[in-house]
């Protein structure tokens, strides 16, 4: 599905990183919620797990700030495609549980967005999938 | 160099690396890489470094499957940055088993020059790169 698109490069980098993962390592639920559509998909593709609609997404997202002390994702490394409305990132997430150890990932995200939010987002994993 | 035209990017990884991968045209493969190119399976931080070693990965590559199958392709391409992440499908039949595998995957190609200088690989599921 190609979307229509109203955020150039800067504001998609912006959309996806400043305040995309930056609501995320706040635990910041509803500012990460409003990057989303209502009716928006996230995909783990390297575990097919998917995630839809406000609700889906919330309940996923509150289990996953649950089960870590600290979130931090960073190193970003960002492929921006403002002419379709896409853009893909690659990060370190470095995830600190209760029992104080230390996961971390090399992911990378693809965003597709649509007006000037996230219609699609497709999450692939270096490791096991924290997002269930 | 001159910039790179948003085409080239889409044109090299589907019309001649994954075609040519598709084909079991290693020649056309390695041509798409920098001799000093890496290739990176992330899933399982698994590296092939140089011309030399990804040429051998490949070798392994077609001599375990009979048929290779990329497709479903979405391209994010950074064209001042040199750099497009592809999503696609692949399907794989091993040529031990007849049995095919269906996979869902991204890479992330940096260019230099026109060619690939790295590469990484996300792969749902079991790493056919070894």
């Amino acid at each position: 599905m190609q979307y229509q698109c109203t955020l150039n490069r800067e504001q998609l980098v912006e959309l996806a990183i400043r305040r995309y993962f930056a609501s995320v390592d706040r635990k910041d639920l509803e500012a990460v919620l409003d990057c989303f559509h209502d009716n928006a998909m996230l995909t783990v593709q390297t575990a097919f797990a998917t995630h839809v609609g406000h609700a889906g997404l919330r309940r996923m997202f509150k289990d996953f700030f649950g089960a870590f002390k600290t979130i931090v994702h960073r190193d970003f490394t960002c492929t921006v495609d403002a002419k379709n409305g896409r853009i893909a990132a690659c990060f370190v997430a470095e995830l600190l549980d209760h029992g104080g150890q230390t996961t971390l990932l090399e992911n990378t995200n693809f965003w597709r967005i649509r007006g000037d939010r996230f219609q699609e987002v497709y999450v692939y994993m270096s490791g096991a999938n924290p997002l269930v | 160099m001159k910039q790179l035209p948003y085409e080239y990017y889409v044109d090299i990884v589907t019309k001649r690396y994954f075609h040519a991968v598709d084909n079991f045209d290693l020649r056309t493969v390695l041509d798409c890489f920098h001799p000093g190119a890496s290739l990176r399976e992330m899933t399982s931080n698994s590296l092939h470094d140089g011309i030399a070693n990804i040429e051998k990965m490949f070798v392994g590559l077609f001599g375990a499957h009979s048929r290779l199958w990329h497709g479903n392709f979405v391209h994010t391409v950074d064209v001042p940055g040199q750099a497009v992440c592809s999503q696609f499908s692949v399907e794989v039949t091993s040529r031990a088993t007849g049995k095919e595998i269906r996979l869902e995957n991204c890479n992330r190609f940096y260019l230099q020059d026109g060619k690939f200088m790295r590469v990484f690989v996300y792969m749902s599921g079991e790493n056919l790169l070894k």
